[in-house]
This record gives C-alpha cells, structure tokens and sequence, in this order.
C-alpha cells in the first residue's frame, strides 16, 4: 500500500515546533496519471529497443519505479540535535 | 471441504477403503497442511519489515545529534531493483564518488537476481559501532 500521508514535523533554533500533514494522494494522483500517459510512449520506445535487448529493461524500469512508490510506505527519518529537530514519517 | 478430504470420503463410502485407512489418510493430509502453514509462517516471522539505523551522541561528543531512521525493506528492495538498471557509465561514477567518501562498493555488480540473497542476509544484520556516536544498523 502506498502512503497517503507525509506527517512532516520540526524544531526550530528557538524550540518552537512546526507540524504538517500532506495528503499525498493528491501527487500520487498527479504522478500515477503522468505515468499512465507516459506508458505508451515507455512500451513504444521499449518495443524499438527490443532487438537491442534493452527493451525489457525499459518496462522492467517503468515498474520498479512504481514498486518504489508504493513500497514508500513506513519511512520514518528522524534528526534530532540539541535546539534543533526534523522528523519525517510516511504513513 | 478440500478436494482431498472429499475424495477419501467418497472412497470410504464406496467401500474401496475401510475406516482405518480413511482415518490415516485424512490424518496424512492434516499434518501435511500444518507442516505447509508452519513453515509460511515461520518464513514470514523470520523475514525483516524495516532496517533501522540508529545514531545516538555519546557522553563526550560536541554535536549531540541524533539519528533515527526507518526504511520498508520492501523499499530497499524496489530501490536496488532500480539502482540495477541505472546505465553502466553512471554506476562507475557513483563507484567513484562513493570511494571519494571512503565507500568500496561496486555496484556494476548488483544484479537483480542477487537481490533476494543480499536481503535474507540482512535479517542477521546487526552492526554497533561505538565511538564519539553510538551507531546501531539492526533489523526488525
């Protein structure tokens, strides 16, 4: 399942705390739309490589890129010092 | 029902097995069944959901960072599946500017069907370096 929130959280030098939740379904949207139109042109250009034996690995790429997105899921990076803090967790 | 019992059922009352046997075959079946089950779960208890990677400041160190990361090893596995189709030039590139950092690592190397060894080797991962910052690499 890919994530649907970016929780985005962090301190600043005076210790005041900032919190953003980003919807981001909303860029999946955008991304998943791009790259259905972009997949024609991804299997065209895969089909003329063919003989080359690149082709496989431009869909095979086209996928990973898509595994990538959805496995983005559970991230969490989190950086802490002294005054200051930024915390990043995809849910 | 599966097939299986149905089948040893429809044998029994055909009268081409008696009881007993009926019994030691439906007995085989469920124990096979478990065995099958048994070895999904254990294989999926043993198989690592994140890598963490943990930096704490130890008691002398000036900076007082400290580092706490998550990564899906669903993700590493995606990701190195990309990384492998990233074109040779630019692989030997990375090689370079990761030796600049003092990282050996040939990723030129890094197939695709070698990914499902390298990440059974990261459940045993645990690595603990203790300096002026504690690292701990581990998986959970």
């Amino acid at each position: 399942m890919m994530p649907l929130f970016l929780r985005l959280r962090v301190r600043d030098k005076d210790g005041r705390l900032f919190g953003l939740w980003l919807p981001l379904f909303i860029i999946w949207l955008i991304i998943f739309s791009l790259l259905i139109l972009a997949a024609p042109f991804v299997f065209l250009a895969a089909l003329c490589a063919w003989r080359k034996g690149t082709g496989r690995i431009i869909i095979e790429a086209y996928f990973a890129v898509f595994s990538v997105i959805v496995n983005l899921s559970g991230l969490r990076i989190e950086v802490e010092s002294k005054n200051e803090g930024v915390y990043i967790k995809l849910k | 029902m599966n097939e299986e019992r149905k089948k040893i059922l429809e044998l029994l009352s055909e009268g081409k097995i008696n009881a007993d046997e009926a019994d030691r075959l439906i007995s085989a079946i469920e124990g096979t069944g478990s065995t099958d089950e048994d070895q999904a779960k254990s294989a999926s208890a043993s198989f690592p959901k994140y890598l963490r990677i943990l930096v704490e400041p130890g008691e002398n160190s000036e900076k007082q960072e400290r580092v706490n990361i998550r990564v899906p090893v669903k993700l590493i596995r995606a990701g190195l599946k990309l990384a492998s189709f990233i074109p040779k030039d630019a692989q030997h590139k990375v090689n370079e500017a990761l030796q600049e950092k003092g990282i050996v690592a040939d990723f030129t190397k890094l197939k695709p069907e070698d990914l499902e060894e390298l990440l059974q080797q990261i459940n045993d991962l645990s690595v603990n370096v203790e300096g002026k910052e504690t690292v701990k690499i581990f998986c959970e």
